[in-house]
């Protein structure tokens, strides 16, 4: 543990967060409250859970752009399965979290099955699950849930907003996975150097078929979480999530081209651009503003990561 | 095999699209509609309680000056520029409230709904909306009012409960009359129409097609529905899908309506480009300024709209006058400045007055 190896870019991400907590807690005296910062953490929830699996699958070179449609087709299938079917809501709620996940595992087949690459086989489901959840809903919403059901989004446990202890356990176990087991390191073998990777004998298409299923699975559960949250269904749900979760894997130092990426740095990327958004609107700042800073901070810190970047202290 | 696999996914995802798009469904709510008798009788309306939520332990707020934040649904689009100005003329007349308006920069619920946690968190005394849907934004209203914070609606409402009151620029029955009546006299009574909207959900857009149903098939039931299609409240998007339906249906096609104040110069702007100027008729809500060159050129004939500078300016008299304690459950009437008092309608709706028809003689004295 040599200062060279401290100066990471996940401990950059980590000061340039602890810097803007404290200069967003003088801009205005409501920030910094356990509220405020409890509050905040239920509306990065959905955004977390897939970033989480996105994580994964932009460490091993690919990409899912599908999540944000994978999201509305579950939110509509919860409410069909449950109003139309007429299911009982927790079977209904987990059927469609089943389809999100199959969608998701559809994705990994058309990429590791007829080899397209992942951006074009995700564009391409972008659309069609949009189309899906539009074609479904036939643009009614469903609304109505049982007062249980806001208990998820919108209540809490032990004082902490209920979905915010479901991103906490994904975060501790994504992170155990990615880091300790044989299992993550393949993941990184795949984003490194996929032919090694093959012919070392590492099951690199199972391994992406999981990947993508995971990502399903991660959009299919933030789907449910957001229906609870906002109490209602719409097929537009979820449009441009996919964008939001790419910028904090990205700024939170996974590299676009594999093989680089931890779930530490993805939960810091999401706090930053999350405390950003927050506590610049609580300071005043509107929204067009916020959006211009949020680009202006993830280029100055992927640009101060490179800079101390050098090959070979990767560690 | 790669190209194949590739192909066939595009044109299933386009193919879900049409398809959705082709359906017979026009685009309204489940709701009962209320068409207005096909000659000018006016309707009578219905005694109804008062059905809006209260805000709990609300401070005394009477004469102080009060900090409004007013969340349209989207920023940047010249109906809500002009409803926002209502806002600030009032606010500048009354001298008593500091008025700013945030919103997001696409009509996204999600955006929308942080946005207002972001506003009661900062602690201000009024929140002003126009709600993406009714439904999504109701627990952050909710939350307001528990909070204390003072919620009144325009343009879009909420569930009634999750806002005080909610000022109506005009009631859906009677936009939808007059959309209707006057597409009958452009294109006659048996003419082939189609409709441009925003999304199926939204609830003012979704309100009218069913009212405007409704009243077609009561006054003029020979009139020939083609279609409805959804174009956001997107510019482009807008201008393509009156250009599909042009193209689509050709000669049948005697009318369009715009549902947005996006749609509808769009719409006119496919005409024009398509050659069909008289031919295919537009009608439409539209904000004045957007349609002068159209209205000029004579391609347009009219123009419905309420003035969405009175709009805001009501929704913040409103305000004022709840935080004051002079609008409680109950009241008939509120005043609200230069507009004179405004009547209250539907239990906890007030209402802003008959909307107004911009043609070639008055549009030029409008400006927003």
């Amino acid at each position: 543990m040599n200062l060279r190896s401290l100066i990471r870019h996940e401990t950059l991400l980590a000061l340039l967060l602890v810097i803007v907590l404290i200069v967003l807690s003088f801009q205005s005296d409501r920030f910094f409250t356990v509220d405020n910062l409890l509050n905040q953490g239920r509306l990065m929830t959905e955004i977390g859970l897939i970033a989480i699996a996105m994580t994964f699958v932009i460490a091993t070179g690919g990409i899912d752009l599908s999540v944000g449609s994978i999201l509305g087709l579950t939110a509509i299938l919860t409410g069909v399965f449950w109003q139309n079917v007429g299911l009982p809501l927790p079977v209904a709620a987990t059927a469609a979290i089943a389809a999100g996940t199959f969608a998701g595992f559809v994705n990994g087949v058309i990429i590791t099955r007829f080899r397209v690459p992942p951006l074009i086989a995700t564009l391409a489901t972008l659309a069609l699950y949009r189309g899906l959840a539009e074609g479904i809903s036939q643009a009614r919403s469903v609304r109505g849930y049982p007062e249980w059901f806001y208990v998820l989004g919108q209540k809490d446990v032990l004082g902490v907003p209920t979905q915010l202890w479901i991103l906490l356990l994904a975060a501790v176990v994504a992170s155990i996975i990615l880091a300790y087991t044989t299992w993550g390191r393949t993941v990184y073998a795949v984003g490194s150097n996929e032919v090694a990777s093959r012919f070392s004998g590492l099951s690199v298409e199972k391994t992406k078929l999981a990947l993508y299923t995971a990502s399903g699975f991660a959009a299919a559960v933030a789907a449910v979480i957001f229906v609870s949250r906002v109490s209602t269904t719409r097929s537009d749900m979820g449009t441009g999530i996919e964008l939001d979760a790419i910028t904090a894997v990205v700024l939170g130092g996974t590299s676009i081209f594999g093989g680089r990426g931890t779930i530490i740095g993805t939960i810091i990327g999401l706090c930053l651009i999350q405390a950003l958004k927050n506590g610049l609107s609580l300071a005043g700042i509107k929204g067009d503003g916020t959006i211009m800073l949020i680009g202006a901070v993830l280029i100055l810190a992927i640009l101060a990561s490179n800079l101390f970047e050098r090959s070979g202290t990767r560690t | 095999m790669r190209n194949v696999v590739l192909s066939a996914l595009l044109a299933l995802s386009f193919s879900t699209s049409l398809s959705h798009a082709q359906s017979v469904w026009t685009g309204g709510d489940d709701l009962p509609t209320n068409p207005l008798a096909c000659d000018a009788t006016p309707a009578t309306a219905a005694a109804k309680p008062y059905d809006g939520g209260q805000p709990t332990n609300a401070p005394d707020r009477k004469g102080k000056t009060i900090k409004v934040v007013d969340v349209p649904k989207l920023v940047g689009i010249g109906y809500f520029n002009a409803t926002s100005k209502g806002i600030a003329d009032a606010a500048k007349e009354m001298g008593t409230m500091d008025a700013k308006t945030d919103g997001p920069s696409k009509a996204n619920i999600d955006d929308q709904v942080t946005l207002i946690d972001n506003y009661i968190t900062s602690g201000v005394d009024g929140i002003l909306f126009a709600a993406n849907d009714p439904v999504a934004i109701a627990p952050v209203l909710k939350k307001a009012l528990g909070a204390g914070i003072n919620v009144v609606g325009y343009d879009a409402n909420s569930s009634p409960d999750a806002r005080q009151w909610f000022v109506n620029q005009a009631e859906f029955n009677g936009i939808a009359k007059a959309m209707v009546d006057s597409m009958a006299t452009e294109i006659g009574d048996e003419g082939a129409f189609a409709i441009v909207t925003s999304t199926f959900t939204t609830p003012n857009q979704a309100r009218w097609i069913a009212e405007m149903q409704a009243y077609q098939a009561k006054c003029h039931p020979k009139m020939k529905w083609l279609e409805t299609v959804e174009a956001q409240e997107d510019n482009i998007l807008s201008f393509n899908q009156s250009n599909t339906l042009i193209n689509k249906y050709g000669d049948e096609l005697k009318g369009i309506f715009g549902m947005t104040s996006v749609a509808t110069p769009a719409a006119a702007d496919a005409v024009t480009q398509a050659k069909k100027c008289g031919s295919v008729a537009v009608v439409g809500l539209a904000t004045p300024n957007a349609m002068k060159p159209y209205v000029g050129a004579g391609c347009v004939k009219s123009v419905v709209l309420w003035n969405p500078v009175d709009l805001g300016y009501a929704a913040a008299f409103v305000l004022r006058a709840v935080a004051d304690g002079s609008l409680a459950p109950g009241a008939t009437s509120v005043k609200a400045g230069k507009l004179g008092d405004l009547s209250v309608i539907n239990g906890s709706e007030i209402l802003l007055g008959a909307p107004t028809v911009f043609n070639k003689d008055n549009i030029n004295n409008f400006d927003f």
